[in-house]
């Protein structure tokens, strides 16, 4: 190498790294702009979101005297809460619904957003008509229900069903009932938002797979079959787990529906948490109970995350 | 870039939010004295929807301030409420002063949650004139009172007077033994095609109920110190047994077997129930809020079975914050006194205080169990007989009973635990028609008892 060249490089060199530090300064800039302006946010997450969080798993080893010191007890919350001679019946209870709910409540809204998508014509009135049911407060709808449910003759559902000669079912009063009663009104509660999802996806699959499919003479359950079901996939196993999640921590209905009874038959896991917090005062079985569902939950979760990899890659 | 601005403006504001909330967790509400005058935040102001009763409130409250130019109040509306008690509690966000139930204040000892008020009751001239067995239900083991009680009730059979009148049975005499009840309750099924008789079962009242039906079949639930479930016995078995035979053989009790207070209040003041049990306070739930006429309201006292065994009786006390001052605990009691104790040892402040109540359109003159001595109470009711807006000869058989039969606090240990266990028995009887009496009372006692000790 020339002497000139050493030099005009030298000369070179420091004027490049004077312009790399100013470009990656001026980039980095907005960054920490953006991060001043998001840090609030990210303290309030922070404190509101993972705060609970970890102190309740702290309190899950403490005996907690509100306002006071907490002493460490240990794991002794956590063999209390699974010794209690009620927890086998909430934790089936909870399961039972889950698995309702899965079974009536995920198809429902799956049919009718295929359906609705399928209407060429007022599809939006159709959808409004599904999401309805949604805007109605949960409180409100609940005591409605209620109200329908009447076990006598006389009650809403009793009397419609009294003119087919059905009935008068006990609806909420029986064991046997009392759940898949709370399944119908969460279905028809929550089916609204899942029928919107599921028709926003549908507009993303191409309609050039249903042209061909309808060029080689599909009927509408092939075109669902064959078309719409596996493009969906992705969206259809997200739901799933989301309904899993979400109707693991069953709580509003049944509590306001039978206050877990009759028998017990509707007390689920979250009520039981519930019963130890502000029923006996008992936050530390309260908060172990509550972890080990979080734990169960995060299994699921998961879980669904190996497969949906799996699925992928296959 | 507008719309930069504007979601940095509402970061910004949410941190601003945050931030006022964490400042607003940790300031403390009771302020101190300042040259020499207290301020003390006063629970339970009646809410708007009841303006009657709030206007009433305003006034004693603007009384009291005149006639304690030391003392200024500052009246909220927070009232006990199980969900959010504890929450208040740890936050340090508790009134001064504020009522909570009678079978709370044994557990707030316990968590340090009350003030020990014993000095300012004694200095205020107050702690004679309680009655002794309510005030020994807020004390700790060595005599210090941490609550006072300013309200009782026992349990009693409310009825509606108007049902029976159809019925044909007199309602100037409702029924005393559990005998009478099922015949009533047959009469007016009969008559009226109204359920004759109904029990609670949802939200634990089903066990607080049953709790106070097995009283008055002699039995009890749980030993005097607390450590033993005791309702695997045949008083309960026989409680327990004649609610089944009213549901199913009787039919006389409502085919839906999951009521609370509110969802039976509604369908008692609809006259759909005969007779339901409750308290003197029951007025204010039916005829108050739920619109029953007045003039349909009876109640006597709790039914018994053989002889007369007892009556589960509860009430309201007022605890003082735990944080506050000496001067603020004297504050406290002062209003207290003044607002609910008062009336029952000075005439003039009786009758004030009743013309107050009735002129506010407030209920004036309901009778209950007495929080002071029997005597004050009657002599209370004497004075105040022009303002009174309540039927009183209603509450005759309640009233008359009260005297007789003898009146038995809550079980003392982990209640809610009990009560959660036996909402679970009445359920099974009222939905299952051969449900195993024993079976179930014995079962129920085991799961019990491996919970007493926590």
């Amino acid at each position: 190498m020339s002497e000139q060249a050493r030099l005009s490089r030298s000369a070179v060199r420091p004027a490049n790294r004077a312009s790399g530090l100013t470009r990656r300064w001026r980039r980095a800039r907005p960054g920490l702009v953006a991060l001043g302006i998001a840090l609030p946010a990210i303290l309030v997450y922070l404190y509101f979101s993972w705060g609970p969080i970890v102190s309740s798993l702290i309190m899950s080893w403490q005996n907690p005297v509100p306002g006071g010191t907490a002493e460490w007890v240990g794991w002794d919350n956590f063999v209390y809460v699974l010794t209690d001679p009620g927890l086998p019946q909430a934790a089936l209870n909870t399961v039972y619904y889950t698995v309702l709910a899965v079974l009536f409540g995920f198809p429902v809204p799956l049919a009718l957003a295929v359906f609705i998508s399928e209407l060429k014509k007022r599809a939006w009135y159709f959808s409004g008509l599904a999401y309805l049911p949604v805007v109605v407060p949960p409180v409100v709808a609940i005591l409605l229900w209620k109200f329908f449910y009447e076990p006598s003759d006389d009650g809403v559902f009793n009397s419609i069903l009294g003119l087919v000669g059905i009935g008068p079912l006990p609806w909420l009063n029986s064991t046997a009932m009392a759940m898949p009663s709370i399944v119908l009104e969460t279905t028809w509660a929550g089916a609204g938002s899942a029928v919107i999802i599921y028709i926003a996806a549908l507009t993303s699959v191409p309609s050039e797979l249903y042209e061909a499919a309808e060029l080689d003479g599909a009927g509408i359950w092939k075109r669902v079959w064959h078309v719409t079901l596996p493009q969906m996939r992705g969206i259809i196993g997200t739901m799933l787990l989301l309904q899993v999640i979400g109707t693991m921590q069953i709580f509003t209905e049944p509590f306001l529906f039978t206050g877990g009874g009759p028998q017990n038959a509707t007390k689920t896991l979250l009520m039981s948490v519930y019963d130890y917090a502000f029923i006996r005062v008992d936050y530390g079985a309260a908060t172990a109970l509550s972890v080990l569902l979080a734990v169960v939950l995060a299994f699921f979760s998961v879980a669904y995350l190996l497969l949906t990899r799996r699925w992928s890659r296959s | 870039m507008t719309k930069r601005i504007r979601s940095a403006a509402a970061l910004l504001a949410l941190g601003g939010i945050a931030a006022a909330t964490l400042v607003g967790c940790s300031s403390d509400n009771s302020s101190g004295s300042t040259d020499g005058k207290v301020t003390i935040q006063i629970g339970d102001r009646p809410s708007a929807d009841r303006p009657e009763d709030q206007k009433y409130f305003d006034e004693r409250v603007a009384a009291f301030e005149e006639a304690n130019p030391n003392i200024d109040l500052d009246p909220v509306e927070t009232g006990y409420d199980a969900t959010t008690f504890q929450a208040l509690a740890a936050g340090g966000s508790l009134p001064d002063v504020m009522s909570v139930p009678l079978t709370e204040p044994q557990g707030l000892i316990k968590r340090g949650q009350a003030a020990d008020i014993t000095e300012a009751l004694k200095s205020e001239g107050i702690y004679d004139s309680l009655n002794p067995t309510v005030r020994k239900l807020t004390e700790d083991s060595s005599g210090n009172v941490y609550a006072i009680p300013t309200n009782a009730y026992s349990f009693g059979l409310v009825y509606n007077r108007d049902l029976f009148t159809k019925a044909g049975l007199d309602p100037d005499n409702p029924p005393k033994t559990w005998d009478e009840v099922r015949e009533a309750a047959k009469a007016i099924k009969a008559a009226t095609g109204a359920a004759g008789f109904s029990v609670l079962s949802t939200n634990n009242t089903g066990g607080w109920q049953f709790t106070g039906i097995t009283y008055s079949y002699g039995g009890t639930v749980e030993n005097e110190d607390g450590s033993k479930a005791t309702f695997d016995d045949t008083p309960s078995k026989d409680a327990l047994k004649t609610i089944q035979e009213m549901r199913w053989q009787d039919g006389t009790l409502p085919e839906n077997a999951l009521y609370d207070v509110q969802s039976q209040a509604q369908d008692f003041a609809a006259g759909k129930i005969g007779m339901v049990i409750g308290a003197s306070d029951y007025y204010y739930t039916a005829v108050q809020n739920l619109k029953l006429p007045a003039e349909s309201f009876g109640i006597g006292g709790m039914p018994q079975n053989d002889g007369t065994n007892g009556t589960l009786s509860g009430g309201t006390v007022q605890i003082v914050n735990p944080n506050a001052t000496d001067a603020e605990k004297d504050a406290a009691v002062k209003w207290v006194d003044f607002f609910y104790l008062e009336r029952y040892l000075d005439q003039d402040t009786a009758v004030s205080d009743a013309k107050a109540s009735n002129e506010a359109g407030s209920v004036t003159g309901l009778p209950g169990l007495p929080v002071v001595n029997s005597d004050e109470y009657d002599q209370y009711f004497d004075w105040i007989k022009d303002y009174i807006n309540v039927p009183t000869s209603n509450f005759t058989p309640y009233r008359e009973a009260s005297t007789d039969i003898p009146v038995i606090p809550e079980p003392v240990n982990n209640a809610q635990e009990v009560y959660g266990a036996l909402d679970t028995v009445v359920q099974t009887v009222l939905t299952d028609q051969n449900a195993d009496v024993s079976g179930l009372l014995s079962q129920a006692q085991t799961d019990v008892q491996s919970r007493l000790g926590r």
